[in-house]
């Protein structure tokens, strides 16, 4: 009896997970004002940190709401609010519309159609099956930080010399000149 | 495995260098920093290993290819004459980022890790970024950079992408894993969506980054937005990193799935080869001109893959050296030219401006018509040989019909690299005399004397290997 409450709670739990990213996406498909766009943005992102939490990845949930909710979107919803801005004063009871608009339907069409069907195929070709035993307890993130300075330290250090030459960059280009 | 270290240290060295007051030391410390990395490259030599818990591989191929990346990067950090022209640059940051890119471009010719493979690619794209636009003054270099950011940064995604797929189809990513994991899957038939998925997605992102049609539409634009400097880096060693990359990855981990791959890259060869030769001929600017045979040139290059026999390591080797020489002196013959007019502010960079070279200065008229010619592939140039080496790979395999296309397509490219040629001799001359720096002077004929040198004398370089 106990086992099929606890089976019922997860299954409740996944689909108020599953459905918040869905609803979330959809929405975003058929809004048409940015800001709200943005902020269904981020309910799908929370809701798939809330999918890999059920997958066993904690540590990629962290990094999820970290970099994505955290750095990502606050920077596109300060993009946003801060380019958005009209010549004449914005009153405050006005909606912030951006016009978005395509002109090529159709093959825009049939690359997505051809992405879905591509994808589909992989969804059901995917060997998806239940782990038979208990996903092991406790955190991933013990043994990640231990592979990063064991086996990985090479690549972490070069990424430092990646962050360095965008850091240089993005100062330089960021540079005011006299003209 | 050394260069990318002396190169990272040596690139921070450079940027405290910048603090200087004088500017005048930075192009000799570059060159010497450079040097360095060359010799500690050759240091490896016939001394074959993995490095770093199996992240990097140092053989004589990609000891090969690295010479070839920083032998180009010497020739070219000497054409910029440390800037001192331009009041507005600021050479301490370029030459940092230059040898950073470096790095990058090393990563990529000797990962063994599609980790290093990412992080590699990541690197020299970042830095490309940053010097497309570096001329901020100028509109039509910020509309370049941000191009190129834009839709580079989109090849990256899809390039990731396909590597996680490939992580998920071989459990890991080291290239020797994934071949083993391959293999096996060949012997059992047994076929996995996620392997087919990665290569796809994987060799879109790179074919990307090596202007391969079709994923060419970047490259006229932002070759010609670029300062003309890191138009020839971005032409000769984003090139050549870029076809190691393909190749190691092809050749290493799935020639066992041969079958499935070669349509791909024999389709995008024949559309690089026919949409960028057939484009070139109408371009009246000397740089596009040179953007679209580089796509021209990427499937070449790309036929050697095709090919993959046991020679094609060598065929890119030796494709990449003759490319990269001829294409700077073409670029340092253009910089010198170019300078001498302006229209509306900015250099002209038109079939043009080349009319009555060979009056103006005979040895800049020279170094551009063998220059042209190695491009066009015309024998007793190093450009010959390349185009034979790889039409011979891909002969090979039996692609009878891809030569056809090939030849064709030489055929159609010795018109329009004749173009600047004829300007040079046949017509008038408009200008001035030019007058050139000895430096300069000397670093145009060791790329014209390579170019002969190799074109009389192939073996010395296949001999090597």
């Amino acid at each position: 009896m106990k086992n099929i409450d606890q089976q019922l709670v997860l299954q409740i739990a996944f689909f108020t997970f599953a459905s918040i990213t869905i609803g979330g996406a959809v929405y975003l498909l058929f809004t048409r004002n940015v800001l709200y766009a943005a902020f269904s943005l981020l309910v799908t992102l929370l809701g798939v940190a809330g999918l890999y939490v059920f997958a066993g990845a904690d540590f990629l949930a962290v990094s999820q709401i970290m970099i994505y909710v955290g750095g990502i979107l606050i920077l596109m919803i300060f993009g946003i609010m801060l380019t958005n801005k009209k010549k004449e004063q914005q009153k405050s009871d006005q909606l912030n519309k951006i016009l978005v608009s395509h002109h090529n339907r159709f093959w825009a069409a049939i690359v997505a159609v051809l992405l879905f069907l591509g994808f589909l195929k992989v969804v059901f070709a995917a060997n998806f099956q239940l782990v038979g035993k208990e996903i092991h307890q406790g955190t991933t993130v013990q043994k990640i930080g231990i592979e990063l300075m064991t086996n990985y330290v090479f690549a972490f250090e070069i990424i430092g010399l990646l962050l360095l030459a965008a850091l240089i960059g993005a100062a330089y280009v960021a540079k005011k000149e006299k003209i | 495995m050394y260069p990318i270290l002396v190169l990272s240290i040596t690139g921070i060295i450079t940027l405290f260098l910048g603090f200087l007051k004088s500017k005048k030391v930075l192009l000799p410390a570059t060159l010497f920093f450079v040097t360095l990395a060359f010799f500690a490259n050759l240091y490896d030599w016939n001394k074959p290993g993995l490095y770093f818990n199996n992240m990097l591989q140092v053989n004589n191929f990609t000891i090969l290819l690295s010479a070839v990346i920083l032998l180009s990067a010497f020739l070219i950090i000497a054409l910029t004459k440390g800037f001192i022209d331009d009041e507005h640059a600021q050479p301490a940051e370029y030459f940092a980022i230059l040898q950073f890119s470096l790095v990058g471009a090393i990563m990529m010719t000797g990962f063994q890790n599609l980790i290093m493979l990412f992080i590699g690619v990541e690197i020299l794209s970042v830095s490309m970024y940053v010097l497309t636009g570096s001329d901020k003054r100028n509109l039509r270099g910020n509309e370049a950079a941000l191009k190129y950011f834009l839709m580079g940064s989109f090849a990256t995604g899809i390039m990731l992408f396909g590597i996680a797929m490939l992580y998920g189809a071989n459990y890991s990513f080291n290239i020797d894993a994934a071949r083993t994991v391959v293999t096996q899957m060949v012997s059992t038939q047994h076929s996995s969506v996620y392997l087919y998925v990665g290569v796809t997605f994987l060799l879109i992102g790179l074919l990307f980054k090596v202007s391969a049609a079709p994923f060419h539409f970047w490259t006229p634009d932002v070759y010609e937005g670029a300062p003309t400097i890191f138009t020839t880096f971005m032409s000769t060693i984003v090139k050549t990193a870029g076809f190691a990359a393909i190749y190691r990855i092809l050749e290493v981990s799935f020639s066992p799935i041969y079958s499935f791959w070669w349509v791909m890259v024999i389709i995008m060869t024949v559309l690089s080869l026919i949409i960028s030769n057939v484009t070139a001929v109408s371009q009246g600017s000397f740089k596009r001109m040179l953007a679209f045979s580089s796509v021209s040139h990427a499937g070449y290059m790309l036929m050697a893959v095709v090919g993959l026999s046991n020679k094609s390591d060598d065929s890119i080797v030796f494709y990449s050296l003759a490319y990269s020489l001829a294409t700077i002196s073409a670029f340092g013959v253009l910089m010198a030219v170019s300078k001498e007019k302006l229209v509306d502010g900015r250099p002209d960079e038109s079939i043009a401006v080349l009319n009555g070279l060979s009056k103006r200065n005979p040895f800049l008229a020279f170094i551009l018509a063998i220059s042209m010619l190695s491009l066009a592939g015309i024998p007793l140039t190093a450009g010959f040989w390349g185009k034979f080496y790889v039409f011979s790979d891909a002969a090979f395999r039996g692609h009878i019909w891809l030569l056809v296309v090939a030849i064709l397509m030489s055929a159609v490219g010795i018109y329009y690299y004749f173009k600047p040629i004829i300007a040079a001799y046949m017509r008038e001359s408009e200008g001035e005399a030019i007058s050139l720096t000895p430096f300069y002077k000397i670093i145009l004929g060791i790329t014209t004397f390579g170019s002969i040198l190799l074109g009389l004398f192939p073996d010395l370089l296949r001999s090597l290997m």
